[in-house]
């Protein structure tokens, strides 16, 4: 190996170490792997990633990272858009999209309100859930933040918005153990969740 | 290293890896300690509602030599404020009071008046007996009075004579208290309240009765906020991030 090859797989393996959940040792091993694997493969994943910053973008209507205008969710005819359930985060739409038979729309908040951390109501999309629910059709408003003090503050900040334009808001039902987040629910909590939701 | 209990109030967590946390704890035996909490992100893990914050809980400690974490080797929920989730006045107050303790107080400087002072306040926020508003500037006259900064009210802050009654009256952060006329005289960023405004403040203190405080009119609270706001600031030297969600 040259002096550039060396370089590279150091450069790999940096970049891997930074990813959650990966400590040096995987790191390496993945690098190992990826040095070892069919070139195919390896310019398939590294199409991916790139794709993952070039191509994608937030939603157009809720935020949730899609490649096109409107997300495969917000685009489909067959979807309930009466109903919106809000997330906080991407990963939390898709925790709820692989565990329950929800069949309405979501919103994306794209993160939570922290006064403690800094993070107001300025860093949310907070005034565009409040236009998508003025512009009318909207009946139910599903607050589907952590089940934590920082998440049912949001919720309760985002329902003190919504609660002058008329429209019914509800809230995941507290079988998820309190001081949690969703990302660790299991399907069958994230169902009785939804399912058991109650009034704000 | 000694296993040591305490009650803790949690007031602040931040990720350290995938599966430990680090939490800053307010506890009533050893005052403020930063921890490590293994496995603390995932669900099943005992620490995870124990460690939301503003959560009372029971803990046991390994404390290290100084300069590392201590570790959290257990939490157990002894109580949660309910009403903190269903009136956002009560929340921003409670966020505020985390913000207070955890960046004012020192680690392991225990005060445990200070502590009870603060639990009460969180179960007091959003009651229908006591206003939140007034519950608050309780609670701060307590926190300014166990950190040595307690306001001078009844004697003048510079020259310490009695301060004559009168409609209005001069605060200096600076001074740390109501200055007389004599000395207000050429001194900068006074702030002035009313006669009422001043009462209120001697009734906060407990100058009267214990609870006459919980009597303060809407009026005085608000301008009493403005000056806590004005002195608070002072004295940390910035405004405090929570502080904006009080409002007036
Ligand atoms: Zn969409
Ligand atoms: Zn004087």
């Amino acid at each position: 190996m040259g002096r550039e090859a060396v370089g590279a797989v150091a450069r790999l393996m940096t970049a891997l170490g930074k990813l959650p959940g990966i400590g040096p040792k995987t790191a390496e091993r993945l690098t190992h792997y990826l040095i070892a694997a069919r070139p195919e493969e390896v310019l398939e994943l590294a199409e991916a990633v790139r794709a993952i910053k070039v191509e994608i973008h937030p939603c157009r209507q809720c935020f949730n990272p899609t490649e096109g205008d409107l997300c495969h969710i917000c685009s489909d005819p067959r979807r309930d858009a009466t109903v919106i359930c809000v997330v906080e985060q991407p990963k939390d739409l898709m925790a709820l999209e692989r565990a329950t038979s929800y069949r309405g729309l979501y919103h994306v908040l794209g993160g939570r309100l922290a006064p403690l951390e800094s993070l107001g109501p300025e860093q949310l999309t907070v005034d565009q859930l409040l236009r998508r629910v003025q512009e009318g059709g909207v009946k139910e408003v599903i607050m589907a933040t952590n089940p934590n003090l920082e998440g049912d503050g949001t919720a309760l900040y985002v329902s003190s918005l919504l609660a002058p334009l008329g429209v019914k808001v509800t809230r995941l039902a507290r079988g998820l153990p309190s001081g949690s987040v969703l990302e660790f629910a299991n399907s069958q909590m994230l169902s009785d969740a939804l399912e058991g939701r109650q009034t704000f | 290293m000694a296993a040591e209990k305490a009650t803790a109030l949690v007031l602040r967590t931040t990720d350290y890896s995938e599966s430990s946390r680090i939490a800053t704890l307010w506890t009533r035996e050893l005052g403020k300690v930063r921890v490590l909490a293994k496995g603390g992100r995932r669900l099943r893990s005992t620490f995870e509602s124990a460690l939301d914050l503003l959560t009372v809980a029971s803990i046991v400690l390994l404390r290290k030599s100084s300069g590392s974490l201590d570790l959290l080797v257990e939490a157990r929920v002894v109580e949660r404020f309910p009403r903190l989730t269903r009136d956002l006045k009560a929340l921003y107050a409670a966020y505020y009071v985390a913000e207070l303790l955890g960046d004012w107080t020192q680690e392991n400087d225990p005060h445990p008046k200070l502590f009870d002072e603060a639990l009460d306040a969180l179960r007091t926020f959003g009651s229908p007996e006591v206003p939140t508003a007034a519950r608050l500037l309780r609670f701060e006259t307590v926190l300014l009075r166990e950190l040595g900064y307690a306001p001078q009210t009844e004697r003048c802050a510079v020259c310490r004579q009695t301060i004559p009654q009168a409609s209005e009256q001069a605060f200096s952060a600076a001074a740390g208290g109501f200055v007389c006329p004599k000395c207000r005289n050429g001194r900068r960023g006074l702030v002035t309240v009313s006669r009422s405004a001043w009462q209120a403040l001697r009734l906060l203190e407990g100058a009267e009765a214990e609870d006459a405080w919980k009597r303060i009119e809407p009026a005085e609270q608000k301008e009493l906020r403005g000056l806590f706001n004005h002195y608070i600031s002072y004295l940390l030297g910035r405004r405090p991030r929570t502080m904006l969600y009080l409002g007036e």
